[in-house]
């Protein structure tokens, strides 16, 4: 009986021991843990952090906007009629009278055409650019192409 | 042996088993008190974000060559945080200075209390960006100076907000004003292309949800812009042609004057010129310039009798027909009687034989109402009617009425009407009908849609608008008879209506003034339309001027104009002279 409790003793272990062991794993755990929430806080603050850039600049676009439009609207008085008359008065130039008007034959002359501020509709187009496959292809899919596998369909394989 | 510090541990394990108790408690509280969860849920979306209302920039009008004719700019509403105010007086000075805004409306506003449902005051509207800057820069000002005084009664501008949005702004104010019509601060259209194509270059507003939580941010959905639109008007022709017919008003005393240009091959307006004209930066003085009943544009809005100048529709019709020849002979007696009236010409006067040249080129009223008796009043009216005359022309403009042209089986009609009709009494038209309906005549008998648009520009793509025939009233010979029978007649005539170096055809109307009393004599209406060059007609030019006080005959009054109106077209439009261009297609 001695002798089993001697071999017990033996193979136990020190309290000292135990203890260690279980503030390692709980350590373990809590440096888990910290390592998960650290990871978590990172991505969080990044996402945040994109998200106000996305805000910041989606505002910059409305800002933008109202200035591309303010400029615009700013050129199109400056080159208004009125004012261009004006300037090109103080330049010293005059209104063409009817029969001051001398008109040559100029090969190669194109008349003007009124303005084109787009392209026509889409037909004329050229095929638009198109996003390749593999930025929208799931990854098993993308995976199978790159290893060369054929992919086949169920009903090819069914008799 | 009672350890010393037990209570401590009793203390620290009651306030453990409290805290929870009472947050369980305060979830059941709120749980159960339905108002607080809907006004707790609410704040929280408050503070999570807010429904944001994204108005597209409103579509620019453009001319044919691309010259901007309506644009946007940054205009700022001006209102008052009330939960921020410190010194109400102080916003209400400010405000009042700089903007002109009431000193005791502001101050009102401003000393309004911060409440759920009153939070923000607006003050201002429409607000240019330079006022907005003074705004700021009093501020800064403020701010540096007392924005760490702890005096409660220190000027404070707290509060004070500027929301930016775009306005519509017209680059040449008064220009084309009758055809582009103007936006209101609530951004609807009125009159003109504003109106008609509102829905289109409003675009469509959206109210989207803008999470304020940097993690939950999402992309806005892409609002479409409004659509752009090209006009078929040339902005320099529109310039140069107001600027001749207010010349004109002036020079004659005219009640108003109206100029139409209209390219007969397509359908595509060049000019519409017409008075009054409003400065639509200012549209709220619509009321100081359109009193009573006139309206924003005569060329469309406005049906008057034409005179003389109908009997251009008349002649064709006889022409066509066969009816009549060029060579047909009437001898004219002074008068003719039809339905129991009794038609003068215009002097009174009797001219004794004429062929349809000489009836054209003198205006004879007898030989026109004799000549419509010849077509008969059945295919007379069928003839008006496929001249479009009495109904709209369908162009693309807002206000447009059609008229009115009685036709037999009408409760109104007499026998009588068809030989006044023939010289244009007793039949109503607008200005642009007359043009487009006429426009048959320089065209080889086609009449085209009056358009003002020659193209949209939606989601970055470019549609033209596709030129549309409406009509064929006549066969082309007729067209090209009735086009040289008048060309002559002004020549013969030696018109004030000639151009040096153009071959024109044209004819004039001196229209007395229908009211409920019988007709005015000593007031007329005074026209003119003509177009050229004969051989390869380019432009239609239609002249009224109302009620001009110099003289009141068409020839002596618009005939000038319609003069006038040509040499700057043909320079305007790079029309050579006949000769030159004879000779430049001859090379």
């Amino acid at each position: 009986m001695d002798r089993i409790d001697n071999i017990t003793q033996v193979y136990t272990q020190a309290p000292w021991r135990k203890q260690l062991q279980f503030i390692g794993l709980f350590s373990l755990i809590l440096v888990f843990i910290a390592l998960v929430a650290g990871i978590y806080l990172n991505v969080s603050a990044q996402t945040a952090k994109a998200g106000r850039e996305i805000q910041y600049k989606k505002s910059q676009i409305e800002t933008l906007d109202r200035e591309i439009e303010d400029m615009q609207s700013m050129l199109a008085h400056l080159l208004s009629d009125s004012l261009m008359e004006k300037r090109a008065i103080g330049l010293g130039y005059e209104s063409l009278e009817i029969n001051q008007a001398q008109y040559l034959l100029v090969p190669g002359y194109i008349e003007r055409k009124a303005v084109v501020l787009a392209p026509f509709t889409r037909e004329n187009l050229a095929e638009a650019p198109v996003i390749p496959d593999k930025f929208t292809e799931p990854l098993i899919e993308w995976i199978r192409k790159q290893a060369g596998w054929i992919s086949f369909s169920l009903p090819e394989v069914v008799p | 042996m009672k350890n010393p510090h037990n209570w401590r541990y009793s203390l620290v394990s009651s306030l453990l088993f409290i805290l929870p108790v009472l947050i369980v408690l305060q979830m059941l509280r709120i749980k159960i008190n339905t108002q607080q969860v809907d006004k707790l849920i609410s704040e929280g979306k408050s503070l999570s974000g807010e429904y944001r209302t994204i108005t597209p920039a409103r579509g620019r009008i453009y001319d044919r060559w691309g010259h901007l004719l309506a644009g946007n700019r940054t205009a700022y509403e001006v209102g008052i945080e009330l939960r921020k105010v410190k010194n109400p007086s102080t916003i209400a000075q400010t405000l009042n200075m700089v903007l002109g805004t009431d000193f005791a409306e502001a101050l009102g506003a401003a000393s309004m209390n911060a409440t759920d449902t009153a939070v923000y005051r607006v003050v201002a509207s429409n607000v240019e960006s330079e006022k907005i800057d003074q705004l700021k820069a009093l501020i800064e000002q403020m701010d540096a100076l007392y924005g760490n005084s702890r005096d409660k009664d220190a000027p404070s501008l707290n509060g004070l907000m500027f929301e930016p949005h775009l306005k519509r702004t017209y680059p040449d104010n008064e220009l084309a004003s009758n055809i582009l019509g103007f936006v209101t601060i609530e951004g609807v259209g009125f009159y003109g292309i504003e109106e008609k194509y509102n829905d289109l270059m409003a675009g469509e507003e959206s109210i989207v949800w803008v999470s304020l939580d940097p993690v939950r941010v999402k992309e806005l959905p892409e609002i479409h812009k409004g659509a752009d639109v090209v006009l078929t008007i040339d902005r320099a022709i529109q310039r140069s042609m107001e600027r001749v017919i207010d010349k004109a008003i002036d020079e004659h005393g005219a009640e108003s004057g109206t100029l139409v240009v209209i390219d007969p091959e397509t359908g595509e307006m060049l000019a519409m010129a017409t008075t009054p004209r409003l400065d639509i930066n200012k549209y709220w003085k619509y009321g100081e310039v359109f009193t009573d009943e006139t309206p924003f544009n005569r060329v469309v809005s406005q049906a008057y009798e034409p005179g003389s100048v109908f009997k251009v529709f008349t002649m064709a019709a006889a022409l066509d027909s066969g009816s009549v020849t060029p060579e047909t002979e009437f001898i004219d007696t002074g008068v003719f009687e039809i339905g129991g009236t009794r038609i003068y010409n215009w002097n009174m006067g009797a001219w004794g034989p004429q062929n349809m040249q000489g009836c054209m080129q003198h205006s004879l009223n007898v030989c026109l109402a004799w000549v419509a008796t010849q077509v008969g009043p059945k295919d007379f009216y069928r003839y008006m009617m496929s001249f479009g005359i009495g109904q709209l022309s369908g162009i693309d403009l807002a206000g447009e009425v059609s008229g009115r042209l009685k036709v037999p089986g009408d409760d109104d009609w007499y026998d009588a009407d068809l030989g006044t009709n023939a010289f244009g009494q007793g039949v109503s038209v607008t200005p642009l009908k007359m043009a487009s309906a006429i426009s048959a005549l320089a065209n080889k008998g086609k009449i085209m849609a009056p358009h003002v648009v020659r193209s949209v520009i939606n989601d970055g793509f470019q549609h033209d608008i596709e030129h549309r025939t409406v009509g064929m009233p006549i066969k082309p010979e007729t067209a090209e008879t009735i086009t040289k029978i008048l060309s002559r007649s002004l020549e013969k005539e030696s018109s004030d209506a000639l151009v040096t170096g153009y071959q024109v055809a044209g004819k004039t109307g001196t229209a007395e003034i229908p009211t409920p009393f019988g007709y005015t004599t000593n007031e007329t209406n005074a026209s003119f339309v003509g177009w050229g060059p004969v051989d390869d007609p380019q432009f239609l030019v239609y002249v009224w001027l109302e009620r001009p006080e110099s003289s009141p005959w068409g020839s002596v009054v618009a005939a000038p104009v319609f003069r006038e109106a040509v040499e700057e077209l043909v320079v305007l439009m790079d029309i050579p002279s006949d000769d030159v261009r004879q000779k430049l297609y001859g090379q």
